[in-house]
This record gives structure tokens, C-alpha cells and sequence, in this order.
């Protein structure tokens, strides 16, 4: 038993981070897989939880806490275990600018595309009626808009053409990063790689034109090194999709 | 500790930065640039990917030790850590969360929103050379050649009355500031706020507890030190490029 539970999806985006922060730390917590393609986290019984709606949040004992970098940084101060946040003042004020980068400006470039390549599709096949009554009870007008979007495949294609430059160049910043440092943020890993994982595990399937071990050698090494960590891999046993599964490229030997 | 900070008027997140370092009595060489006239883009500065690509769109920039930093909350955070004055965030780990989970509302919501409307109401002259992000770039095209959405406009006005309702919905059980304490997410709300009672004055017109609030923040030495760097009358009238309103919606 224990006073820590996890409403989540798949070990991949938001959900993921704060799955892989409380594997770090080494904090046990009840798992609550919601079916994001089921619409489950529209539902009352999660609603009651989070009336936003939103994937993923944390309940602490009595406490419920929302925004998946947020909980992160809870988790870290919160309980005992490895410090994910970097000791040095620059170093954390680098790690919350990496996290805001990738949250606010590459995350949702990288999400509009998967949105309209697995998301959408995978519950295009749905009865329209039943599908619209479900976006009906999302509880956010923002999230109302996106969902319809998705499914009915309009982004449109200046929409996905940005999203593919900004993934591009994304892709190269994060190169640059990690060729200055062993870690995104820090000589340490920390939360800032926890974040950037979650975005970028899957990118070498995803995007691999872009990114490979002849283009981005810093970037693959980072990926295989976080990969190997105990707790990433109990974190990605939690996946119940294909989503997940992608992970496993990551067992590849450097070309 | 020896940094220099370039910032703009006290206004948006050059606000936040300069109210955050006097509250925390940190000792800056302060560099004035004109954020509107693009200066943040010269060669003085430092380019780093972290200083072109901030999200914050044209914020102040703090250098210590060769780094450059940038993104107004996360440089008052680190001014909170170096700095002797008393704390601007609080140290329970849950209302740290909370400040934090309101800042993000504030800079992901409330900002690209206010940055929005003030380039409406006052175009800058301009599109400054050496520019190296293409969505700023992009974003200061529209703000110069006042390309406006009307409908982007009416949603950013909604959104100036959305945040002046949560600040009332905050402050209605009598406190003082929003997180109980005085913290960063005073700072950084009143930043994109200030301006917007000229601007979206109705969201305003029955916000007691949001006047009184503003007034004693002001009524902070800090604050009222930020204010006085001001060389214009009405710096909560100046709006340089913000950060960019969610692609998402």
C-alpha cells in the first residue's frame, strides 16, 4: 500500500515524465492506466480526480497535483531518493529552460504530428456519434478543439509543414546540447533528461532522417544510456501499446 | 555575485526579473535596451540557443559566468537561490508546486495573450535585423505590419478576464498574495497584467480584491525600485514580441 497514485497513460509525452521521475526516485505508487484512445480521462470517475481532464496527475495522500513538469519537480523535493535536480543554480535555472523549450515549443510540433499519424486514426474508426459525444464531455474548449482536429485530420498543411521545421531544428539543438554535455542540463542526469527522453525515445523510428547514429551520434548516445537504466526499464514494462514497444530500437548497437 | 542583466522597460518579464533581483537583493549591472527597437538581437549580447530560441519571445537576459540566461520565471527562480533577501518561493514542496503549476498558467495563457494585445494597440516601427528564430521573426512581421485576428484578439481578451477572475477566485479567502505568501507568481502575474487595465478595461470593473492586491504589491520597495527604472511615463504601455499563442489553440 502506499499514498502515491499515478492516473497515466502510455510511458511516452507527459505521462511519461512523472512515471519515470517516481522510478528514479525509487517512490512506490499505485498505477492508474487510463485509455487515452478510450477516452477515459473524460470520464467521471477520473473527472472527479482532475476535473480538467488533462493526462497525467498525482494524488500524494489528501494532495492532487496536475502538469506533468510540475510533478516532477514535486517528486523530486518531496520524497527521498537520487536528487534529479541539479545542485548548481545554473544548472537547475538550465534545466527548467530546456524543459519549458521542449514542453512549449518542440513537444507540441512533435504531438501534432503523432497526433495525426496514430491518434487520430486510431479513433477515427469509432461511431461518429459516440466519438462526438465524447469530445463533447472533454472539459477544456482548448482540448475540445484539438481533439476535433485530430480526428477529422484537419491539421492543416502549414500547420504540419511548422511542425516538421521545428522538429528539425529541435532535433539539431538538442545535438548541440549534448555535444557540450554528458546531460541535456547538467554533468548530472536529471530532470531535464527525464523530460527529454519522454520526447525523444522514439525518434530515431519516428524521424530517421534525422535523426540516426551518422547525424546525431550525441543524441543516440544519450537515448541508449537513459534506456539502459534500470528504472526506464521498468517504466516502459508499464506501456500497453505499440507506442511503448517503440523503445525497443533503442537495444540497437551504435552503426 | 557578479551578473549583468540586459532588460527592457519594466514591463512583462523584464519586470518580473528586475522587481525578483531587488527583492532578493542581488547585486546586477543593469544594462537598459530597447527591447522594441530589437536590441536584444545586436552583437552586444550573447546568442546562445537559449537566448535566440527563449520561449518568452523578447525577455530580459541575465549573463553570469559566461552562461546566458533567459525565460523570466526561471531567472527569478535562480535569483531566489543566490540571492541573501527572503524567499520568493515558498518552501513547502506542494505550494511550491502550486506557484510553479500558476506560473505556467500565467506564462502559457495569460502572456502570449497580453503580449498579443499590446503589440495590437501599439505596433512596434519596425522588424530588427538579426533575427534568428523564424517563428519570432515571424511573429514580429505580424505585430509590425498589425495583421490582426480578430479572432485571436477577442480570445486573448477572454483570456485577460479569465486570469483577472482566477486572481479574485485566489485572493477571496482574504489573503494577501497568491500563494499566501509573497512569491514569483506575484511578480510574474502582476507583469503581464499591468497593462492590460488600459487595454481590456472591463475585466477589470468589479475586481476588488485584484486592485487592492496590485496596490500593495506596488507598495512593495522592490517593486516601486523596478518601476522607477521606467524612462518613459507609462512603461506597462510598452510591448515588445511575446511568447507565441499556442499553435494548439
Amino acid at each position: 500500500m502506499t499514498d502515491v497514485t499515478l492516473y497515466h497513460w502510455e510511458p511516452n509525452a507527459n505521462s511519461g515524465k512523472p512515471m519515470l521521475a517516481l522510478f528514479e526516485k525509487g517512490v512506490a505508487f499505485d498505477s492508474h492506466y487510463l485509455d487515452l484512445l478510450n477516452f477515459d480521462q473524460h470520464k467521471p470517475d477520473y473527472l472527479a480526480v482532475n476535473p480538467l481532464g488533462t493526462i497525467p496527475a498525482m494524488t500524494h495522500g489528501k494532495l492532487v497535483l496536475t502538469e506533468s513538469t510540475a510533478i516532477m519537480e514535486y517528486v523530486d523535493e518531496a520524497f527521498d531518493g537520487p536528487r534529479l535536480m541539479p545542485a548548481d543554480p545554473i544548472d537547475q535555472w538550465r534545466t527548467r529552460w530546456w524543459m519549458k523549450f521542449m514542453d512549449q515549443w518542440l513537444a507540441p510540433s512533435f504531438s501534432m504530428i503523432g497526433w495525426s499519424v496514430f491518434v487520430g486514426p486510431s479513433v477515427r474508426q469509432k461511431d461518429p456519434a459516440e466519438l462526438e459525444a465524447a469530445i463533447d464531455r472533454i472539459p477544456m474548449p482548448e482540448r475540445r478543439v484539438a481533439w476535433r482536429k485530430a480526428i477529422n485530420g484537419a491539421f492543416s498543411p502549414e500547420e504540419m509543414t511548422e511542425s516538421q521545421r521545428r522538429v528539425a531544428l529541435g532535433i539539431g539543438y538538442l545535438e548541440q546540447a549534448l555535444g557540450e554535455r554528458q546531460w541535456l542540463a547538467s554533468d548530472e542526469y536529471g530532470l531535464a533528461d527525464i523530460n527529454g527522453f519522454n520526447l525523444a525515445y522514439a525518434m530515431p523510428l519516428s524521424q530517421p532522417q534525422l535523426c540516426n547514429d551518422e547525424l546525431t551520434p550525441h543524441i543516440m548516445r544519450w537515448l541508449r544510456a537513459i534506456y539502459a537504466r534500470p528504472a526506464t526499464r521498468a517504466c516502459w514494462a508499464l506501456g500497453r501499446t505499440d507506442l511503448a514497444r517503440r523503445i525497443s530500437l533503442l537495444e540497437s548497437e551504435p552503426a | 555575485m557578479t551578473g549583468i542583466l540586459y532588460h527592457g522597460q519594466p514591463n512583462g518579464p523584464s519586470f518580473t526579473v528586475l522587481a525578483a533581483a531587488f527583492e532578493k537583493g542581488v547585486d546586477l549591472d543593469l544594462r537598459a535596451i530597447d527591447l522594441v527597437a530589437g536590441e536584444r538581437h545586436s552583437t552586444a549580447l550573447p546568442h546562445p540557443i537559449e537566448v535566440d530560441q527563449s520561449i518568452e519571445g523578447e525577455g530580459p537576459v541575465l549573463v553570469v559566468d559566461g552562461v546566458a540566461m533567459t525565460d523570466s520565471v526561471f531567472l527569478a527562480c535562480y535569483l531566489d537561490e543566490v540571492g541573501s533577501g527572503p524567499a520568493i518561493r515558498p518552501a513547502d514542496p506542494y505550494a511550491r508546486w502550486q506557484m510553479m503549476a500558476w506560473c505556467r498558467y500565467v506564462i502559457e495563457r495569460v502572456a502570449p495573450a497580453a503580449a498579443a494585445l499590446g503589440n495590437a494597440a501599439t505596433p512596434p516601427p519596425a522588424v530588427p535585423a538579426g533575427i534568428a528564430s523564424a517563428d519570432l521573426d515571424a511573429r514580429w512581421a505580424q505585430a509590425v505590419e498589425a495583421k490582426v485576428d480578430e479572432a485571436q484578439l477577442a480570445d486573448s481578451r477572454s483570456k485577460i478576464f479569465q486570469a483577472v477572475e482566477k486572481i479574485e477566485a485566489q485572493l477571496a479567502d482574504g489573503r494577501d498574495w497568491l500563494m499566501g505568501d509573497f512569491s514569483i507568481a506575484d511578480l510574474e502575474t502582476h507583469a503581464w497584467l499591468a497593462g492590460m487595465r488600459a487595454i481590456v478595461p472591463d475585466a477589470f470593473a468589479a475586481a476588488p480584491l485584484t486592485d487592492a492586491w496590485e496596490a500593495r504589491l506596488r507598495a512593495r520597495p522592490a517593486v516601486a525600485q523596478a518601476l522607477g527604472l521606467a524612462t518613459v511615463p507609462e512603461p506597462e504601455a510598452i510591448w515588445a514580441i511575446g511568447p507565441e499563442i499556442n499553435r494548439w489553440g
